[in-house]
């Protein structure tokens, strides 16, 4: 079994929780902003409001890490695992569909 | 083949086109402002988003607390136990509240 990152994994859970929970209201923000006939003043403040929400409600602080390991770089995002655990669980058959090349 | 009738102004044309979109329901924009309906447009990411990872409903932990009768270890909690008790025994334990590296330095600032 390799170790897995707890913290991080647990933090990145929270982001994508949060940023679910509040996608709808940054959504309705970001219409109010690019709406040109919407009023020049109610468009700033709507673009405040969206600068005031909290950092892990933005979709960017997203991290895809690896479901096995928990690593943050090199991660395949058709089988969620990082390159090295990829590989392990090619070879050993584990993920359907995947073959090494021989030629 | 040129027509008889004369070519109608622009204000003309105007209110033709604001007429027709009334009409087919559709948007009449003739300055070309943007309206962010392509925010509308995009699809809500949040579920895809919320299982990337798979939720392990059931652990070990929650099946040997099930089944406190059957008497199940964690091979690898109980292996991580004894490596702490060695090390206590040692002297080599995790220091007390108040005692270690960090907690010293801390004091001397003060």
């Amino acid at each position: 079994m390799p170790r897995i990152r707890q913290a991080r994994v647990r933090r990145d859970i929270k982001t994508r929780e949060t940023v679910a929970a509040t996608e709808l209201i940054r959504q309705a923000y970001r219409y109010i902003t690019r709406n040109e006939q919407i009023h020049s003043r109610i468009r700033q403040q709507a673009q405040l409001m969206l600068n005031a929400l909290p950092r892990e409600t933005r979709p960017t602080t997203i991290r895809n890490r690896c479901t096995e390991t928990g690593r943050a770089r090199g991660v395949f995002r058709d089988s969620r695992l990082c390159r090295y655990q990829f590989r392990l669980k090619a070879l050993n058959g584990e993920i359907p569909g995947v073959k090494k090349a021989v030629w | 083949m040129a027509s008889i009738l004369p070519k109608p102004n622009k204000t003309r044309l105007a209110q033709l086109a604001e007429l027709s979109a009334k009409i087919f329901n559709n948007v009449y924009n003739p300055k070309g402002e943007r309206t962010g309906n392509k925010i509308l447009r995009q699809k809500l990411i949040g579920p895809t988003i919320v299982e990337w990872y798979p939720k392990r409903i059931i652990t070990l932990r929650k099946i040997t607390d099930m089944f406190p009768s059957m008497k199940l270890v964690d091979q690898e909690e109980k292996l991580r136990l004894e490596e702490i008790a060695k090390r206590k025994k040692r002297g080599k334990g995790a220091p007390k509240k108040g005692k270690g590296k960090n907690a010293s330095f801390a004091k001397k600032r003060k």
